[in-house]
């Protein structure tokens, strides 16, 4: 509640209005490891069936939709702090990433991408 | 608040949009796939529109909104539609879908609080939607509706030159709002792309909705970016002119800035002094109570409550404020109403006068008299009285003896040296320091509106260029006008008519006739040496020796011991002098006793050589013998009269009449009048009439360095003139006074008491007087009109029968003046009238 209201107040100071990127952009570490990358995103809530996953040259493309599943009949909201949105997140690696195999795997609600190559 | 649940969520199928478009290109922009419309619950915003790529905190408070935004928490992914409502529509309390837009935005609830007023939500707007059917209006309004694309940039060059042009004119307006937070600098600035710069600076700047709702409505870039370019620069041209305003407001603030803080010091300063300004609010108040106590007449009453008004309206720091509160203080202590009960009892009057003066008892019959008059008629104008006399007669001392007689307060004022009309009269409260005349002051100091008010020495008041004081006691002492006497500082009438006024003057001359005119006039001639003797005796000689620390035990004074004092060292006609005399012997004896060299003294004659040296005053003794051509004179002072003589000589071979010795006009005239005359009758007075070709004769009224001047000489003159022509001696025991004329008639003159006295004391014994000054007789104290020989003349030549001498065979040389000792070494004014 208090995050809350320091944004509002923060907000509220000057213009009311702050810009912002289109689409929820959450945040990543990325780990360089002797056979390749991991890439940890701190992504709970999203269903892997949901998530979409994409290696283009040296840009890795993470998209997706975070959805409130467990609104049910008869909640009523009192609070909402969490973000649910369509997201992209795009990380680019200093060299292009070929015949790496794409692992994906949730631990304690962050999604983990291994990137490994195959030969290593 | 309704319960708005909406299943089926719009948006099940973007994912499968999603894996249809490979390019990251369709997500960057898609919540929901463009040209795909879907279903959701509607926002309607009044005065705001919201843009795409914006973060905007709305507060929800309206029961449609609440619905609605209840209802897009209850989907997936908390999408809502926000379209603003039509600026001539937006009166409505809660507005429709026919009050709103078409085309409004996609947002994303990112966070939602309740809070009193109901929700407040921050709002991320994603992108641009059109409605494209209605199908719901309560509980909240619900639509179908299609994403629009982003405009499309048409000529690329165009809309990156113009977008250049709008990050230059952003850093100019930047400049100008020094409070922008620094992460909306960053953003505009760090901005890249030419359509989210417009939809930003769109939501910051203050443009209007229908300015606002065309930008959003635009479908290219070169038509969004020229649309906020144009905005932009009005923007900045109002904001530049602003600052220029607010920067010259700013100097005028700086100035009303300082004055405030230094008021406020001041304040603070005046609160340390115990004159803050609850203090000063109570002074006024008690002022206002003070006033409606106060006996005031109605225009007095009225004139008042104005000023008070006027004070409780200035700060206590303004220049004024003290004035009027000074003003008010003194209308409050004015006696306006108040006036002491006169109680007159003549014959205790009678007594007063008698305990508190001895002699003067015509002084006192004329002031009983004027008292019974008042007595009788209580109403009546007071009488003005003027006492005439020679210092120390006791003039000052009578008016409080007659304000106690009357059971009245005393107050004295003396005008002597007032010169400025101002000073009676006051200044008038514009000046600074302004304060009443002294009236009006001594009317306060006395406490009631009827006192007696000595006015003393109005004799001596000047007059020059700053006015003429004796024109406004004019206008004082006229019992006509006086009851409605307008002092310049007050400015309000006050009743001076019930003012017993009492003046005072050494002489009668200096004052002008009509202020004469005025009043009674009381003559105090100066006291005999009989009378000197009987106040010393009972109020002089008592009163200094208890005021010397002695009782009468201890100093015994003898009547001749006095005596001597009055006539050997001191000189006066009042008793002052003789006071102070008597004071300096009761000083010595005091001495003597303190050093316990005698219990008791008693001062004789012959002590006081030893009291107060060898004697001060040789009193002008009249002369065993008078040579021929020397004739003894009286003369009128304001010390009271003196003896003088009038010494004249041949001069062989000389011419005409030589006159010495400080002689005024009127006086050589009367000398020449008196050769005249006896030239004219040479024969009749058997003298040889070659005398007066063949000698010059020198006139000298000894002393030289006392200016005389007056008529009355006139009969001394002559009796001199012809003693020195006869050779007939005049007689020593014999003196004169009166005017003459050309034809040989003897006029009357004036202070014939004083001179009478002044050559008693002198131990004349014959005085030759007017005939028509025998009624002036009276005035001479019995006991010393007993041992005077009075002959009353009307011509010359009874006189020179009187006074010289039957025949003298040879005429003695002039005499130096050997009979005379020496005079009072001051110079003083001697000033004989006729």
């Amino acid at each position: 509640m208090r995050n809350t209201d320091r944004e509002f107040s923060l907000i509220r100071t000057d213009r009311r209005v702050v810009p912002s990127g289109r689409l929820w952009n959450p945040a990543a570490d990325v780990y360089r490891v002797a056979d390749g990358w991991v890439v940890k995103v701190d992504l709970a809530g999203v269903c892997s069936d949901e998530l979409e996953i994409e290696l283009h040259d040296s840009f890795l493309s993470i998209r997706g939709c975070r959805k409130d599943t467990h609104y049910r009949e008869g909640f009523v909201y009192h609070q909402m702090e969490i973000t649910y949105s369509r997201f992209e997140k795009s990380i680019q690696f200093p060299d292009r990433i070929e015949g790496a195999s794409i692992r994906q795997d949730y631990r304690d609600g962050f999604l983990i991408i291994n990137l490994r190559s195959e030969q290593g | 608040m309704p319960e708005p649940i909406e299943n089926a969520p719009p948006a099940t199928e973007t994912p499968a949009a999603g894996q249809q478009t490979p390019a990251s290109e369709d997500l960057r922009f898609a919540t929901q796939t463009p040209g795909q419309p879907f279903e959701v619950a509607v926002l309607a915003l009044q005065n705001l529109t919201i843009f795409p790529e914006t973060v905007v905190p709305l507060g929800i408070g309206r029961p449609r909104s609440l619905a609605a935004v209840e209802a897009a928490l209850a989907t997936p992914e908390k999408l809502l539609s926000c379209i603003t409502v039509r600026p001539d529509r937006s009166d409505d309390t809660d507005a429709g879908s026919k009050d709103l837009y078409e085309v409004g935005t996609l947002v994303m609830i990112k966070r939602m609080e309740r809070v009193a007023e109901g929700m407040r939500i921050i709002a991320q707007g994603t992108e641009r939607i059109r409605v494209v059917e209605w199908k719901q209006e309560d509980p909240h309004m619900r639509a179908v509706v299609e994403i629009l694309p982003e405009p499309r940039t048409v000529d690329a060059e165009q809309v990156e030159a113009t977008k250049r042009n709008l990050q230059q004119m952003i850093q100019d307006a930047l400049a100008l709002l020094p409070n922008v937070p620094p992460e909306v600098r960053i953003a505009v600035l760090g901005s890249v792309d030419a359509v989210r710069l417009s939809y930003f600076l769109g939501s910051i700047l203050n443009l209007g909705v229908e300015e606002e709702q065309r930008m959003l409505e635009a479908n290219t870039a070169d038509e969004l970016v020229s649309l906020a370019h144009a905005n932009l620069a009005r923007e900045l041209e109002i904001m530049q002119l602003r600052s220029k305003i607010a920067s010259e407001a700013q100097t005028e603030m700086d100035k009303a800035q300082r004055d405030y803080v230094l008021r406020q010091q001041m304040r603070a300063i005046q609160k340390e002094l115990g004159e803050d300004e609850t203090g000063e609010a109570a002074e006024t108040e008690l002022l206002r109570e003070r006033l409606e106590k106060a006996e005031l007449p109605d225009e007095v009453r009225a004139e008042a409550d104005r000023e008070l008004k006027r004070l409780q309206r200035l700060p206590p720091a303004a220049p004024d404020y003290h004035v009027i509160r000074t003003y008010l203080e003194f209308i409050l202590e004015l006696p306006w109403l108040k006036s002491s009960e006169s109680k007159l009892d003549l014959a205790e009057a009678r007594r007063i006068l008698d305990e508190d003066h001895y002699g003067l008892e015509d002084v006192k019959e004329r002031i009983l008299e004027f008292l019974a008059v008042i007595k009788l008629r209580p109403d009546t104008k007071s009488p003005i009285l003027l006492f005439v006399g020679p210092p120390g007669v006791g003039k000052t001392s009578l008016g409080r003896s007659i304000a106690r007689a009357l059971g009245r307060q005393f107050e004295r004022m003396s005008l002597g040296g007032v010169r400025d009309e101002a000073e009676l009269r006051g200044h008038r409260r514009t000046y600074i320091g302004a304060m009443p005349g002294r009236i009006i002051q001594s009317i306060r100091r006395a406490g009631v509106n009827n006192p007696v008010l000595m006015l003393d020495e109005i004799d001596k008041l000047g007059n020059d260029y700053r006015g003429d004081p004796a024109a406004a006691l004019l206008e004082i002492l006229d019992p006509q006008q006086n009851n409605t006497f307008r002092d310049h500082y007050l400015d309000l009438p006050f009743d001076l008519s019930k003012i017993f006024f009492i003046a005072t003057a050494n002489q009668l001359g200096p004052i002008p006739p009509p202020l004469r005119d005025r009043m009674e006039t009381i003559r105090l001639a100066g006291y005999s040496d009989r009378e000197k003797l009987e106040i010393a005796r009972r109020y002089l000689a008592p009163r200094q020796t208890t005021e010397n620390g002695l009782n009468n035990a201890q100093l015994k004074i003898t009547d001749d011991a006095i005596e001597t004092i009055a006539s050997l060292y001191t000189r006066e006609a009042g008793v002052r002098q003789l006071e102070r005399t008597i004071g300096s012997v009761a000083r010595k004896v005091a001495l003597k006793i303190a050093q316990a060299q005698a219990e008791t003294v008693t001062v004789t004659g012959n002590d006081l050589r030893d009291y107060l040296g060898p004697p001060r005053f040789y009193p002008e003794q009249a002369r065993k013998e008078l040579p021929a051509g020397v004739a003894t004179g009286m003369a009128w002072t304001e010390m009271g009269g003196e003896v003088l003589f009038i010494e004249a000589t041949l001069l062989p071979g000389g011419r005409g009449l030589t006159i010495t010795g400080q002689l005024g006009e009127v006086m050589q005239e009367s000398a020449r009048a008196a050769q005249s005359y006896l030239w004219s009758h040479a024969a009749e007075f058997g003298i040889d009439s070659s005398i007066f070709k063949d000698f010059g004769v020198h006139l000298h009224v000894p002393a030289g360095a006392i200016p005389k001047d007056g008529p009355s000489a006139g009969v001394t003159i002559t009796s001199a003139l012809a003693s020195l022509y006869t050779g007939r001696r005049v007689r020593p025991d014999t003196a004169m006074t009166g005017e003459i004329t050309l034809s040989g008639l003897v006029f009357p003159i004036g202070g014939v008491k004083e001179k009478v006295l002044a050559a008693h004391r002198a131990g004349i014994r014959r005085i030759i007087l007017p005939s028509r000054n025998e009624a002036d007789v009276e005035d001479i104290p019995e006991d010393v009109r007993h041992e005077l020989q009075l002959i009353f003349v009307s011509g010359i030549a009874e006189v020179l029968d009187a006074a010289l001498e039957v025949l003298v065979a040879n005429p003695p040389p002039i005499m130096a003046d050997a009979a005379r000792g020496g005079r009072n070494p001051e110079p003083e004014p001697l000033t004989v009238k006729g």
